[in-house]
């Protein structure tokens, strides 16, 4: 169970650690505290191989002088031990006049974009957990006599935060995400293939017998394994491509999101940042970043420094028309908090990152889309992906997919590599279907070594062309 | 501008005793066998941008893992509160957890005969000097890195940031059957992002850093800055080259990347659930006969060396290829049980989660040729030195990466290329490796020197 907070680490206490990381000549100070609880039960060969608990807990104090961070964070909530994390961070200015204590906290009372009755790291118990692990195993295992091997992960993360801050800000709140995940391997004869397919997000226990059981999950891991098995190399080269709806929205991710995140904007390692007003998508593209979408882990009622979730307009029709924000950046610049302040742990320093990011639907149908394509790739699923933020250049792994001939899917499709630049991607979209997804179940995304849950998306969409790297 | 961190090594006795301690109060609590490991490290950091520090970070941690075996079912449990009533919560909460876990003879703690052996000596891991270096050098050290970075070329106006940071740590281990063990040591990396302005407002980057576990063995920041500059300015006026199958010099930094990315086959983890390309493999030749592929736990100041491992196993050098031959795979306790062998000391973790199969110092023995000498030998081909961060399928070994670098024409570089990508498999790429360069360079703890591969598939236009 999660403590309350605030009796581990008091507004006064808050107030007194601000006014000493401002001892220096700090103009801003923020203590950042967090109390999380992780589980995880691992199925693998049939043996729920370990059970685990963990607790991680303490404050991350940041001390801001101009465009210049001090951090320091202390295990735990010994007020030594505080004390002395608000001194080091302090250090960051120098002969400064000493700032004071925030008067009053004035509380962030945003309400939240969806709220759950039943979170399902704390609804189900250790033996309803190692339930939905073991109906995913049964399940990926009955799906076809080929499926040799298979591994299910229930994880959940419940963590309490409250954030309190020199220019008088206290925000507090909960999040609990959970995720069941499933890999495979197939088998058969020399050739052995895997598949993946995970469910979860920031849901409630319902979820798991309603929305996306565990059956559907295993049977689309499975089901991914074996159609690999008997599935042909990419050929190599440049020709039109299509991604499915939900996950594939990775690539608005990667190849965009990331050059919008405005440490790059006010840095101008960004190439986006000099592109205000100009056209950067293809006519008819929309891209989105929000933290309100319900229901997935990229979503939150306050960021990690206390800012209220929003949802952000980045493109609309093809032109760029807003940046996301973290607070320091946006102070910097004159620019409003977006919402995207976010950090990995209190052993971290919040950064300028995505929340929920995706492509608007559009008016298409996904079989139009195929059907336009004489020759060319249906991308099912990608696998991950990366991007150099600065140089643009960009590639995902694409772990099932399937070749377009004269407009049919034809046969399957392994270990395709899509690569480009994200500077013209976007404008290589020539069309936009309907049916958008939001896949807020399993996403990560890395940035300076911090880790952290995200939501993409995308409806169906056709690439013109783009590189495909294979060996037939 | 910073606070001096403590010059004194970490306290690697209170961290047995607290183990000891820990493993006591599991048994008290039920347990049949208990582990405990604990870990503490203090770290800095300093991040510049625009000639000016951006973020200075200093930060203090200590935790502790608890694996408890009831029943032979395994319950694990981590924290930071190392406290002895929090102790003993955790005890408590790990036996009640292995009661949900299945019962599998083959958790066991290490036997006598896999943690007998001697600690190796000194290792070369801990440099005083990490320590004693005060903040405002290291602060000056990574403002120069930048500096020198900025100034090396006109074309090259901005960073994506340069960094220094140290870190020293310690560890122990102690478990059931009255092993106890510790290690600590240190490090120190630094690096720097220049971007160099191509066409159209676009940017090549050039990143380049050490990792070493002592100050002294860091180049210096002239030759570091230098080179971040000039792999950013090399790749301006990048562009695509035509699909074909070529001979692919691969840069050090690409090649360790794809050792790395192969070691998973070589685990008894990925073998024993037949999710190795190398799973019938043992004993077959499955490389040119002049690649032999070691893994080294002891190998004098290697980032990825310790006397013991995660399970207090002595380690040692394994040899997986031996002149093409694959030799053997690395286990830890639980994998070498099931498939009746001893633990071959690969058992790492950190204190936040159970033991997992990795390697230590991972590296491909040198040849003989300079890397210049190799290019000479390509009259048409693609030198590989830059890729995207995903593209290996580790169950099938299929290789599969974006890729940058420079078209090659009579042994020379002749433009740099971008917007292309690199495929094959592993074991055929395996085979067809036809040199193997003498510049074998440590700056993690997986090295590899420059290769040539035959031929592989370079997608572009």
């Amino acid at each position: 169970m999660l403590p309350d907070l605030e009796t581990l680490l008091p507004r006064d206490l808050v107030a007194e650690l601000i006014a000493l990381a401002r001892s220096q000549g700090a103009e801003f100070a923020e203590v950042y505290g967090e109390y999380t609880i992780h589980t995880a039960f691992s199925l693998e060969e049939d043996r729920l191989r370990t059970s685990s608990y963990s607790v991680s807990q303490g404050a991350g104090i940041r001390a801001i002088v101009g465009d210049q961070t001090g951090y320091a964070y202390a295990e735990g909530f010994m007020p030594g031990d505080l004390r002395e994390a608000a001194r080091v961070a302090a250090r960051i200015a120098r002969d400064g006049k000493a700032g004071e204590r925030p008067a009053a906290f004035r509380v962030v009372d945003r309400p939240a974009p969806f709220t759950l009755e039943h979170p399902a790291p704390q609804a189900l118990d250790e033996s309803g957990k190692i339930a939905l692990v073991r109906r995913a195993n049964d399940a990926a295992r009955g799906y076809d006599p080929r499926v040799h091997e298979v591994s299910v992960t229930f994880a959940d993360a419940s963590r309490a935060f409250q954030i309190g801050n020199s220019d008088g800000l206290w925000a507090a709140d909960r999040t609990f995400l959970s995720r069941l995940s499933v890999s495979t391997l197939a088998l058969e004869g020399d050739s052995r293939q895997s598949g993946f397919a995970a469910g979860g997000g920031c849901v409630e226990d319902a979820y798991f017998e309603k929305d996306r059981t565990p059956e559907e999950v295993a049977k689309e891991a499975a089901a991914t394994a074996v159609t690999l098995l008997s599935a042909k190399e990419p050929e190599g080269g440049s020709y039109p491509v299509v991604v499915a709806p939900g996950w594939g929205g990775v690539m608005v991710h990667e190849c965009f999101g990331h050059s919008m995140e405005g440490d790059t904007i006010r840095k101008n390692t960004s190439i986006r940042a000099v592109q205000k007003g100009q056209q950067v998508a293809a006519k008819g593209v929309t891209i989105v970043d929000s933290g309100l979408v319900p229901y997935s882990r990229g979503s939150f009622r306050v960021d990690d420094e206390g800012t209220p979730a929003q949802r952000t307009v980045l493109v609309e029709d093809g032109i760029l028309v807003g940046y996301m924000w973290d607070l320091l950046n946006a102070r910097i610049t004159n620019n409003r908090p977006t919402g995207n302040g976010r950090r990995t742990s209190f052993r971290d320093y919040p950064l300028c990152r995505m929340t929920n990011t995706y492509i608007e639907g559009g008016h298409e149908t996904p079989e139009a889309l195929i059907a336009s394509v004489p020759r060319g790739l249906y991308c099912k699923s990608l696998g991950g992906g990366s991007v150099n933020p600065a140089d643009g250049n960009f590639s995902f792994t694409v772990t099932e997919a399937v070749m377009i001939e004269n407009g049919k899917l034809t046969h399957p499709v392994r270990n395709a590599t899509l690569t480009g630049n994200g500077n013209d991607a976007m404008l290589k979209i020539d069309g936009v279907a309907s049916d958008l997804k939001i896949d807020g179940t399993t996403g990560s995304c890395g940035k300076d070594g911090q880790w952290k849950p995200v939501g993409v998306g995308q409806p169906t969409l056709k690439f013109s062309a783009i590189t495909v790297g294979g060996t037939a | 501008v910073s606070a001096p961190l403590s010059t004194a090594p970490l306290p690697t006795r209170e961290l047995e005793e607290i183990a000891a301690d820990a493993v006591v109060r599991a048994k008290n609590a039920g347990a049949d066998q208990a582990e405990a490991v604990t870990g503490a490290s203090r770290a800095f950091t300093v991040n510049v941008s625009e000639r000016k520090i951006e973020t200075l970070k200093q930060s203090a941690s200590r935790s502790l893992g608890l694996r408890v075996i009831v029943n032979g079912a395994v319950g694990f449990v981590s924290s930071s509160d190392l406290r002895p009533d929090a102790l003993d919560d955790l005890a408590r909460r790990a036996v009640a957890l292995a009661r949900f876990s299945t019962p599998d003879e083959a958790n066991q703690l290490p036997l006598d005969e896999e943690v007998a052996g001697d600690d190796g000596g000194d290792l070369g891991l801990w440099d005083p000097e990490v320590l004693e270096l005060p903040a405002e050098k290291k602060i000056a050290m990574c403002l120069e890195l930048e500096r020198i970075a900025l100034e090396a070329d006109p074309r090259i106006r901005r960073t994506d940031g340069a960094s220094f940071s140290t870190r020293d740590g310690a560890s122990a281990l102690a478990n059931s059957s009255g092993v106890v063990r510790s290690s600590s040591g240190t490090s120190v990396s630094t690096w720097v992002v220049a971007l160099a302005d191509d066409q159209d407002g676009k940017q090549q980057t050039g990143v380049y850093g050490n990792s070493k576990r002592r100050v002294r063995d860091l180049e210096t920041m002239e030759a570091i800055g230098r080179e971040a500059a000039r792999r950013a300015t090399a790749r301006i006026g990048a562009r695509p080259v035509p699909t074909a199958k070529v001979p692919v010099v691969m840069h050090p930094d690409i090649a360790g990347s794809w050792v790395s990315e192969m070691y998973d086959a070589f685990t008894g983890e990925a073998v024993l659930k037949r999710a190795s390309w190398l799973t019938e493999k043992l004993g077959e030749t499955i490389a040119a006969p002049m690649v032999t592929l070691v893994d080294d736990g002891r190998m004098p100041g290697g980032l990825g060396s310790g006397a013991w491992d995660g399970e207090g196993v002595p380690t040692r050098r394994n040899v997986l290829i031996e002149r093409g031959v694959c030799r053997m795979f690395e286990y830890d306790v639980y994998h070498a049980r099931r498939a009746g062998v001893r633990s071959t000391g690969n058992a790492v973790r950190g204190t936040s989660s159970v033991p997992g199969i990795g390697y230590h110092n991972l590296y491909v023995e040198p040849g003989r040729e300079t890397p210049e000498e190799i290019l000479k030998r390509v009259g048409r081909g693609f030198y590989f030195d830059d890729q995207g961060s995903y593209g290996f399928n580790s169950v099938t070994g299929d290789y599969s990466f974006q890729a940058q670098g420079f078209w090659i024409e009579n042994g020379q570089k002749v433009h740099p290329v971008e917007g292309v990508t690199v495929a094959g498999t592993s074991l055929e790429m395996l085979k067809r490796i036809v040199a193997i360069g003498n510049d074998l360079k440590w700056n993690a703890s997986v090295a590899c020197p420059t290769l040539l591969i035959e031929e592989m598939t370079l997608s572009g236009t």
